[in-house]
């Protein structure tokens, strides 16, 4: 009687989260040789509710300024009233195996890692704006110098007003690819084309992307694609697994799930 | 004829020291705040200023395009504007490399070119071949007027004679050996400005040509119209300068008739393009083509470009080929309207979502494809086209580019 009580408990009660597994995933990658992990994402676009907070995950992460968005939401409205459906389409970086971005960069200011991530050296980087010509997803935004607390009207003392306002948030950038960047002026990432980099600062330290973290409906998955037992490495074989622009042939590292 | 010109010149002088004045606020804008004042985004990352890089380099083109004539295939007829035109090179070469320095985000890592450049990448080969034309053309033209700063350096009378003088390294002789070796020497730089140049006019093309996700751009026919296109404003720059100094019918005449052919051919390979566009029926295509078309630019293609680019100019060109005051003026429309072609072939393209759905996604004006360039951009643009009219005007009376081009049958 107990046992079939657990059978049938096991098959109607979550088996694990999924974050669960993909923290374990991680932890083993990171215990291999670093030149071995190719890192992954698969997006389940049936699962995502169209929330944005793994937008605002990216957001809040990476302290991104006003108009940098490393990671959007596409809204697709399909069908005629009554009988609309709406659907989400979350696009990263896509971290592109064969990427056109690196190959227009003139000073080699971004290049695909040998995990491959696509990453930018923010202190290289002329601020040409061909990459994000040369991005056929709009991955890559470039950073204009906007602030916040441009608006927010300067007031006396310390804790109030535009200039407190930006001291607690905004002028301190945040520690992308576990860099300490100076604070917010006119230098590096200003000018810079900003973009994705899975969240390299925190896999550094065993810890997930925002996005997957803040994912409500779990519909992203992170980890070594190369791993067989990883959970990542599971759903690219999905039947309903497809890619961005195919036709491209840039082979993304990021696939979505029908 | 002389003193018109010489008032004309002085008043074009000080409407350029005006804008020079006028355009400051733009540039104190750029300097001061980076790129934050101007209306380009993330999506539409390049602007105003790319178009005005195409633009002068259209003109450079056309400069170019004498000097090989002049030197390498010794077109006698053209012999007098040699000097004038490598002059030509190199101040419309300064004003794409400064617009062009403005619209990068690090100006100063412009010496990333050489610590870590990326020879795979079109844009580091045009910076390579932008510099090898800088190069070529600043000691081609030291020898072309090295003779008459000589010259002028003697000349006690003469204001300045010391710093000409200085330019002409204390020399104060010019042997028949001397000129015999300059001469061989610009020979040899026209020989080398062929192929160099012809790489440059082409990469520019290239550039777009290559991105495959840019659905009007990624065409073997792009780079050929980039040429054609360079060719048109161009000759049309060298076609108006020439009635300016060297006002004879010989000239202008045979030159009116090449624009117009030049500009046929540009305007069937424009309607070619339009016509494969529109009859691929691929959406990113059409819509891009329908914002030059029908777009809320309409005016831009068929008014400034349509009408007053190529029709009024083709009239007069077809109707009046003998007069080379008509014909210097259709030229110069050409010149002047050639804009509104720099900026169809830049902006309709960036303009079109690349991604469903990626207009709804982030709302912010750098995340939009709505791009019309702002005052600040316009300034900016008006700075160095002044800087750049200034630097040919004060060049022309202060070098001896139009006196060399008098004894320039020497070098031919």
């Amino acid at each position: 009687m107990i046992k079939l009580q657990e059978a049938l408990m096991a098959k109607a009660l979550p088996q694990e989260d999924p974050l669960v597994r993909m923290q374990r995933d991680l932890k083993r990658a990171l215990q291999k040789n670093p030149k071995d992990i190719k890192w992954g994402m698969v997006i389940d676009i049936a699962k995502c509710i169209g929330c944005h907070a793994c937008t605002i995950g990216c957001v809040a992460e990476n302290k991104l300024p006003p108009g940098v968005v490393y990671r959007v939401v596409l809204e697709e409205e399909t069908g005629h009233y009554p009988y609309v459906w709406r659907r989400f389409v979350p696009r990263p970086c896509l971290h592109c195996q064969n990427p056109p971005c690196t190959k227009a960069c003139p000073v080699t200011a971004t290049w695909k890692t040998e995990q491959g991530v696509v990453i930018v050296d923010y202190n290289r980087c002329i601020g040409c704006r061909y990459c994000l010509v040369a991005c056929p997803y709009a991955a890559r935004t470039s950073d204009f110098g906007e602030w916040y607390t441009a608006e927010t009207a300067e007031l006396p003392g310390k804790l109030y007003g535009q200039k407190a306002a930006a001291n607690g948030y905004e002028a301190h950038p945040a520690a992308e690819y576990g860099k300490k960047w100076p604070e917010r002026d006119h230098d590096s990432p200003v000018g810079n084309a900003r973009k994705c980099h899975f969240c390299l600062h925190r896999l550094k330290v065993g810890m997930l992307p925002a996005c997957t973290t803040s994912c409500v409906g779990r519909a992203t998955i992170f980890g070594d694609r190369t791993d067989p037992h990883s959970l990542v490495y599971e759903m690219i074989g999905s039947p309903r697994v497809f890619v961005l622009k195919e036709e491209l042939g840039t082979r993304p590292s990021v696939y979505y799930l029908k | 004829m002389m003193n018109m010109k010489s008032k004309w010149e002085k008043n074009l002088i000080i409407v350029m020291f005006i804008g020079l004045v006028v355009g400051s606020w733009g540039m104190y804008q750029r300097l001061a705040y980076g790129h934050l004042p101007m209306n380009y985004g993330s999506f539409v990352p390049w602007g105003l200023w790319v178009a005005f890089d195409l633009y002068f380099l259209g003109l450079t083109a056309g400069a170019f395009l004498i000097t090989i004539l002049t030197y390498v295939f010794r077109i006698k007829l053209l012999s007098n504007l040699g000097p004038l035109a490598v002059f030509t090179v190199l101040v419309t070469l300064m004003c794409e490399v400064i617009i062009i320095s403005l619209d990068l985000g690090h100006p100063l890592r412009v010496y990333r070119f050489l610590i870590s450049p990326n020879i795979g990448s079109m844009l580091f080969w045009l910076v390579v071949f932008i510099i090898s034309m800088w190069i070529i053309y600043v000691p081609w033209l030291y020898f072309l007027i090295r003779e008459q700063l000589i010259a002028w350096g003697n000349d006690a009378t003469r204001a300045g004679h010391q710093v000409y003088r200085f330019l002409a390294l204390g020399k104060t002789t010019y042997t028949p050996e001397d000129q015999r070796r300059d001469s061989r020497r610009s020979r040899f730089l026209s020989f080398i400005s062929l192929p160099i140049g012809l790489i440059f006019f082409g990469a520019h093309g290239a550039i777009f040509a290559i991105l495959h996700n840019r659905p009007i751009w990624n065409s073997a026919m792009l780079p050929l119209i980039f040429i054609m296109a360079a060719m048109l404003s161009g000759g049309a720059l060298i076609t108006f300068l020439a009635y300016l100094y060297q006002p004879s019918d010989e000239l202008i005449q045979p030159l009116g008739r090449v624009i117009l052919l030049i500009l046929l051919a540009f305007l069937f390979l424009e309607a070619l393009q339009l016509f494969v566009g529109y009859q691929s029926k691929i959406t990113g295509i059409v819509t891009s083509l329908d914002l030059i078309t029908v777009g809320p630019y309409w005016w831009v293609f068929w008014i400034v470009h349509v009408l007053i680019g190529s029709l009024v100019p083709a009239y007069l060109l077809i109707r009046y080929p003998e007069n080379s005051k008509l014909v210097a003026t259709a030229c110069f429309i050409i010149m002047v309207t050639f804009l509104s072609v720099r900026l169809n072939y830049l902006i309709p393209d960036m303009a079109v979502y690349k991604l469903e759905g990626l207009q709804n996604t982030f709302y912010h004006q750098r995340l939009r494809t709505e791009y019309a360039p702002n005052l600040n951009e316009w300034l900016v643009s008006v700075w160095v086209i002044s800087l750049g009219l200034l630097t040919f005007l004060l060049g022309t009376r202060w070098l001896p580019v139009i006196q060399a081009g008098k004894g320039e049958e020497g070098h031919v």
